[in-house]
């Protein structure tokens, strides 16, 4: 049997006192069966009961105020709490809600920023497309191909056809347009050559395309006799001969089509 | 003029608030309290006075640190103990070193003061509370004030601690130890009866 240590019969003493203590059961039991320990703990108790509780000496009823009284002069009166309540409660309240409320702009800047700079990058990478200019492309070889054919069909046309009159006016407003062109490339390029004979060609194709009243026997007699004068025909065929390489190269025209 | 219809809280408040008067009522409210158990451990009315005066100033001046959900008279009584404690710490030290003093200087134990009588002469003049009060003074003030708060203010460990700054397991620890030696101390008054 083990018996209990000075230590656990102390502790049974004192919580005796309330009723309270992990070990009084187990304590209490030993007790009840161990008659050594029952003495031990006899004496013990004799001797802490010997203990007596000092008594303070009794103070009067104004013992209290005195002590005050001592005490008030050595005192210092705190600062009105009540505003720095406030201002502790409130302003740190504010301050809390300013810190968090420049968090969320700053997080919200930085996130724009981020998103532009995200942007820039993806536009410096891949460069705007320019918008695309419309794009006529004359070529001057086909051009001058279709004018040879229109001056030979001018040139063998009967004048008194009306029916083959249509046909050869819509065909030279057609040419007209790209002859523009070509003859002011020719003119930019220092062509001389090119530039009389463009020239020409216009001449005679406003004459088709425009003629006032519309076109008659005189006026396509009147055109085929300055075609033959100027050798305009042979020219032509000149300049489609001397300029093989430009077939497929083309001559670029704003704002028009594919002509 | 002392208000004393305010409870310990509202009053806390009032003196945080600039209202120092306020103070008085917790003083006048508390002072018996702290003179009982101040007087219980230094054993002396006028160190007793002085502890009761301490303890309060130390409270006025930690008042910002008290907590609302707490008990004053918790908060100060823990404080009194304190006070009560480096009190007593204090005088043992000076009975030691004068003790020292007075014997062997090449003797570099302290030795501690023994006041007490015979106990055959303490027993025949009935002055039984002069051996008990002996034997308090046996105890390390650390033992005296943990005893004084178990025996006689029927503290728990935990409060014992709470009081002194230690761990409930230390402060057992310490009333074992006064226990211990109290009973030593009265072995004598046993054999007597």
């Amino acid at each position: 049997m083990k018996h209990l240590t000075e230590e656990e019969l102390i502790g049974r003493y004192y919580n005796e006192r309330g009723g309270e203590g992990e070990d009084f059961a187990r304590a209490e039991e030993h007790l009840a069966a161990c008659e050594m320990c029952a003495e031990t703990y006899a004496a013990l108790s004799w001797d802490l009961g010997e203990v007596k509780v000092i008594e303070a000496p009794a103070r009067d009823e104004a013992y209290g105020e005195r002590v005050w009284a001592a005490l008030e002069p050595k005192l210092v009166a705190y600062k009105k709490r009540r505003w720095s309540w406030l201002r502790g409660g409130v302003l740190r309240g504010l301050s809390y809600a300013a810190v968090c409320g420049l968090l969320v702009a700053g997080a919200f800047i930085a996130g724009r920023l981020s998103v532009e700079k995200q942007k820039q990058t993806q536009v410096a990478q891949t460069p705007a497309p320019k918008p695309k200019p419309r794009v006529v492309v004359v070529v001057l070889s086909d051009h001058l191909d279709r004018s040879e054919r229109l001056l030979v069909e001018l040139k063998h046309v009967d004048a008194g056809s009306a029916e083959m009159m249509s046909p050869l006016r819509d065909e030279a407003k057609s040419l007209l347009a790209a002859n523009k062109i070509c003859r002011q490339k020719a003119s930019h390029e220092d062509d001389p050559a090119l530039t009389t004979a463009l020239d020409r060609l216009d001449h005679v194709l406003d004459g088709l395309a425009n003629q006032p009243g519309g076109l008659n026997s005189a006026a396509i007699e009147r055109l085929q006799e300055e075609m033959n004068a100027e050798g305009l025909l042979f020219e032509v065929r000149v300049l489609r001969s001397r300029n093989p390489d430009e077939h497929g190269a083309g001559i670029n025209r704003p704002n028009g089509g594919t002509i | 003029m002392l208000r004393m219809g305010r409870n310990d809280h509202e009053t806390i408040r009032a003196v945080l608030s600039g209202d120092k008067e306020a103070y008085g009522a917790l003083v006048v409210r508390h002072s018996h309290s702290l003179f009982r158990v101040a007087f219980r451990i230094t054993g002396n009315e006028a160190d007793a006075e002085d502890v009761v005066q301490e303890a309060f100033l130390r409270g006025y001046q930690k008042l910002e640190g008290f907590e609302s959900r707490s008990n004053f008279s918790t908060w100060i009584y823990r404080i009194a103990v304190r006070c009560a404690l480096d009190r007593v710490s204090g005088r043992k030290v000076d009975e030691r070193s004068r003790v020292g003093e007075e014997n062997d200087p090449e003797q570099d134990a302290v030795q501690v003061a023994d006041s007490a009588a015979g106990p055959d002469r303490l027993l025949l003049s009935g002055e039984i509370g002069a051996l008990q009060q002996s034997a308090m003074q046996s105890l390390t003030a650390t033992e005296q004030t943990a005893f004084v708060l178990r025996h006689m203010e029927d503290c728990s460990t935990e409060e014992i601690g709470a009081a002194l700054g230690i761990a409930p397991n230390a402060a057992k620890q310490a009333v074992f130890r006064a226990v211990h030696k109290m009973r030593s101390r009265l072995s004598s008054l046993r054999v007597r009866t």
